[in-house]
């Protein structure tokens, strides 16, 4: 491989909406900060994140994602074993044992397990032949390659990252093929483990769920973020009120204002018009990543891609649908504007791998 | 070939999802199309309602001054703890939980204050302690992150600086009821009006309108900026009463932890110069909002100290009776000075046999001697002759029997009995025998401290009624505000008839009469005595409860009356013994003023002194 034509083949395109995504949010992390005592060079922290993502994001693009692939089982075996390390050396942050502390860097391995359970996923759904549906044993397989993972984020425990990892096995199956019989089976099934898992329940989760369904119940409570969340994106109206100008903001109303609620800045301080520059960059991303699945060059190609879409298109919907009320509130970050290192870098990674897919894609 | 098959059915099931993927944005795009674009106005004001912190600029209410500009109702600082159920970041029970150590109030009582307000709009605060001290304000001062919903508002309150004195003229203030709100729109939630006496009469004149002032607060309730809308409060209109503190002291020392009342007059203008009524209460505790309890405490008091006694004690008038039926008399031409009557001590009228309080009799009485020795049988004869018509058609129109149009709240119209009185009210003729009663002021008939000074002034000063007033017309107007004239009334009553009247009432006085007590050396006071049987008298048992209303009317000088004085002691005995010494006291006190001899003690230089400022 010669660097020339990583140079050439190239996705520039969506390299461009990635860095267009990250100024916003550079400019809203600093916004959303700049007067807090508590989060003191966010932004600049942010940069530093989004530089280092900048160069893995190259890296992995420059490698073949077959050479990755045949990496798998040590790299998929390591991320167990980091997460073990977290259950038990971990540092416990808001309730979840989710982070590990490496001189000055904080870091949730969880993230950048992702991207190796997208890749194992990838690699077990590519290497099925002359499957037309997967039949059970094939589906418990690749279940168990995303639930091992799954389970012990799940003990951390963080139950926002917990659900991010779903989509990697829900899109990957789809794709595979199932009956719409199992499909059907399946959702019973989900369906019915919801009154089980109750109990299971944190009682913030479960207000949560509660506030989801029901937000004017109870405003001073849980409820009070989104309703503030709301407020700040009403109020912004079309062209919002402009760059460090937004009260809710800036009087600090809105919760969580840098990570889970960033858009909520964007929507106050930009408008609409903010939030559909953010969510057509978004949805180019989206679409770009399933246009590189398609026209990937063979299976791994497709269902790597097709990991990622899932994981940032579940981020997306759900980041999105929860600032406006639309879906229950989760601490899921939204792609390359919540401020995070972790995040961020797993983000910046998981493109690589779609930039590495499309490089080598079919042309016809 | 299979291989690419395979693939391209792969491919086929992603261009599926990229439908699915389209329509999820879409969806996305309309909620903040409807948020934004739509809605923006709603959420516009929400935003606007969570930065923008309203705080109220309560106006100082008008203070209320006596005649000599002494003050009575003052105001001072104090504070409110309020609580703000709006943008709370915490639930009202943890908010409770919070503030039960903080201010020292049980959570029962925090619980029952914001349930009363229950259904206040949101932002609507909540009032949790009136007149808060400093730990108080210190505490919540110092929990203003974690509690952003409680804060202290600045409030000026109602000094009443005599405390007990003049309570039932001054009254006391309370926060707007419901009904208020309904019936009067520029009151608003949380006023604080007047509820009895004088601030009530008078709420108007003496509210303020308060400011406010806009601030831009953050989520921690911090102030961030004032917005340069700031309303001032314009403070309400002071007031200067009728009333003189000297006189009234003088008037409430005498009569003490007895239960009376007394009015003092100025028959020349209605000025009221003294308005007692015992026991009286501190308006100062309803200032600082008075307790369930202690207002429950009040109420209960068989004393009841709440009633004004001066314009709502109805009784029968006694012997002070007489002399608007001599008046009666002598107007009607049914009797002149000269005639006179025999009392052997009790004579029989309608076959009963009616005593005089004098059981070994007076002899022979005229007009004169029957009154300064407060003669029955004189009066039961002249009663009859008069018949009840007469006797009520004077009585009337000398101011009795109606009420007198004082400005305070919840007057009496007392009770003249006539025969289509009988009739209407009781459904029954008029028994001739209640005539002879009704002659000596007992029975069926009662007046008020109040009618009784306006009425017997009313006669002494040749007929003029003027309507009672603790705040003059000219002082309304000067404030601004339209005020009729002072009603005025002049009946005709002869030279002869006041002369008659008033020169037997000196004798009570000054001849050795009934009421020598309240004699004031140079200064010709007038008056007479009564003592009316308390009605139904066996039916009480207790000590107390069996004694007879000590009444006493004077005024002086006798000629061209200055000043006209009432007392009412309840159960308080012989008018002469209970009710002259408190007379007494006020005309000594205006005498000395008058003459420039009145030496106030020590408390009342002070304030005199004070009030030098104007």
């Amino acid at each position: 491989m010669r660097f020339r034509d990583l140079w050439r083949d190239f996705d520039w395109a969506l390299f461009g909406a990635i860095l267009v995504l990250s100024a916003v949010s550079l400019v809203e992390i600093y916004s959303a900060t700049k007067n807090s005592q508590f989060e003191q060079n966010t932004a600049v922290r942010q940069l530093v994140w989004i530089c280092l993502g900048i160069v893995l994001l190259f890296v992995v693009a420059a490698l073949d994602y077959h050479t990755i692939s045949e990496q798998i089982p040590w790299l998929y075996l390591a991320g167990i074993g980091v997460l073990v390390y977290t259950l038990a050396l971990g540092r416990t942050v808001s309730g979840s044992k989710s982070w590990i502390v490496l001189g000055p860097m904080r870091f949730q391995p969880s993230e950048l397990v992702k991207v190796v359970v997208i890749v194992a996923v990838a690699r077990y759904l590519s290497e099925l032949r002359n499957v037309r549906h997967l039949n059970l044993e094939q589906i418990v397989k690749a279940g168990m390659i995303c639930g091992i993972p799954v389970a012990l984020v799940a003990l951390q425990p963080d139950l926002g990252t917990t659900i991010t990892f779903l989509p990697i096995l829900g899109i990957g199956l789809l794709v595979r093929g199932i009956k719409p019989l199992t499909l059907v089976v399946m959702l019973i099934c989900f369906v019915l483990a919801l009154p089980v898992a109750w109990p299971f329940l944190g009682q913030h989760q479960r207000d949560r769920i509660t506030n989801f369904v029901n937000p004017e119940q109870d405003l001073k409570g849980s409820g009070y973020q989104v309703n503030q969340s709301k407020i700040a994106i009403g109020a912004g109206g079309a062209f919002g009120k402009g760059i460090f100008k937004g009260s809710q903001n800036q009087l600090e109303f809105l919760p969580t204002r840098h990570t889970d609620f960033i858009l909520a800045v964007v929507g106050e301080e930009m408008g609409f018009v903010g939030v559909a520059l953010i969510l057509g960059l978004l949805g180019f991303i989206l679409f770009r990543a399933l246009n590189t699945a398609q026209t990937a060059r063979d299976e791994l190609g497709l269902f790597t891609v097709m990991g990622v879409f899932g994981i940032y298109l579940f981020h997306t919907v759900e980041n999105v649908g929860m600032v406006i009320g639309f879906m229950p509130m989760t601490g899921i970050p939204l792609p390359f504007m919540s401020y995070g290192g972790s995040s961020i870098i797993a983000a910046f990674m998981a493109m690589g791998l779609v930039i590495s897919v499309r490089r080598r894609r079919y042309v016809n | 070939m299979q291989l690419h098959d395979e693939l391209e059915l792969l491919r086929s099931r992603i261009g599926i999802v990229s439908y699915g993927v389209a329509a999820v944005m879409g969806v996305l795009i309309f909620g903040f199309w409807q948020l934004q674009v739509v809605q923006s106005a709603h959420y516009a004001d929400l935003a606007n309602k969570n930065r923008i912190k309203e705080i109220r600029l309560v106006a100082a209410r008008g203070k209320i001054y006596d005649r000599n500009r002494k003050l009575l109702a003052d105001n001072r600082p104090s504070y409110n703890i309020i609580y703000t159920r709006e943008n709370s970041p915490n639930t009202t029970e943890q908010t409770i939980a919070a503030l039960v150590n903080g201010l020292g109030m049980s959570a029962e009582d925090l619980n029952q204050k914001i349930n009363r307000k229950r259904k206040d709009p949101l932002y609507q605060p909540i009032t949790l302690k009136e007149d808060a001290g400093t730990g108080d304000v210190a505490f919540v001062m110092a929990h203003a992150y974690e509690m952003p919903e409680v804060s202290v508002e600045y409030q000026p309150r109602r000094l009443y600086r005599e405390s007990q004195v003049a309570a039932h003229a001054l009254g006391y203030i309370g926060e707007v009821s419901e009904a208020q709100l309904r019936d009067f729109p520029d009151l608003k939630p949380r006023d604080l009006v007047g509820i009895a006496g004088l601030e009530l009469i008078y709420d108007s004149v003496l509210r303020g309108i308060d400011g406010s002032r806009r601030v831009v607060v953050n989520n921690s309730g911090r102030e961030i900026e004032t917005l340069s809308d700031e309303v001032k409060p314009i403070p309400g209109h002071d007031i200067y009463t009728t009333l003189d503190l000297d006189l009234q002291k003088a008037a409430e020392e005498v009569i003490g932890d007895r239960v009376g009342a007394a009015v003092v007059l100025d028959p020349r203008s209605g000025e009221i110069l003294a308005l007692v009524s015992k026991p009286s209460f501190d308006p100062n505790h309803f200032a600082s909002g008075i307790s369930f309890f202690e207002y429950k405490t009040l109420l209960d008091n068989p004393d009841k100290p709440l009633v004004n006694r001066a314009i709502q004690s109805v009784q029968p008038p006694g012997s002070i009776f007489k002399i608007i039926e001599a008046a009666a008399g002598l107007e009607s031409d049914t009797v002149t000075t000269l005639d006179h009557v025999y009392c052997r001590g009790a004579e029989t009228f309608y076959g009963r046999s009616f005593g005089c309080w004098k059981p070994a009799g007076h002899g022979t009485v005229d007009m004169y001697q029957s009154i300064v020795n407060s003669c029955d049988i004189y009066f039961y004869n002249l009663g009859k002759m008069l018949g009840i018509d007469k006797i009520s058609q004077f009585s009337t129109m000398a101011g009795l029997g109606r009420k007198t149009g004082v400005d305070l709240p919840g007057e009496e119209k007392g009770l003249i009995p006539s025969q289509s009185w009988s009739q209407r009210v009781k459904r029954v003729k008029w028994a001739l025998i209640e005539t002879i009663n009704v002659s000596i002021g007992q029975g069926q008939i009662g007046v008020t401290p109040i009618q009784a000074a306006l009425a017997i002034g009313g006669l002494a000063s040749g007929g003029r009624l003027k309507q009672p007033r603790l705040v003059q017309p000219q002082e309304l107007r000067r404030n601004g505000f339209e005020s009729p004239d002072v009603h005025s009334e002049n009946y005709t009553v002869s030279e002869n008839t006041v002369e008659a009247v008033a020169k037997a009432m000196w004798g009570v006085v000054n001849d050795g009469g009934t009421a020598t007590v309240a004699r004031v050396d140079g200064f010709d006071v007038a008056g007479k005595t009564g003592t009316a049987q308390v009605v139904n008298k066996s039916s009480y048992k207790k000590g107390g409860d069996n004694e007879d209303h000590a009444w006493f009317v004077g005024f002086a000088p006798y000629r061209n009356p200055e000043i006209v004085v009432s007392v009412l002691i309840e159960h308080g005995g012989h008018g002469g013994e209970a009710a002259a010494p408190v007379a007494h006291a006020v005309f000594d006190t205006y005498y000395k003023k008058k003459t420039g001899h009145f030496n106030a003690g020590t408390a009342g230089k002070v304030a005199s002194l004070m009030s030098k400022r104007p």
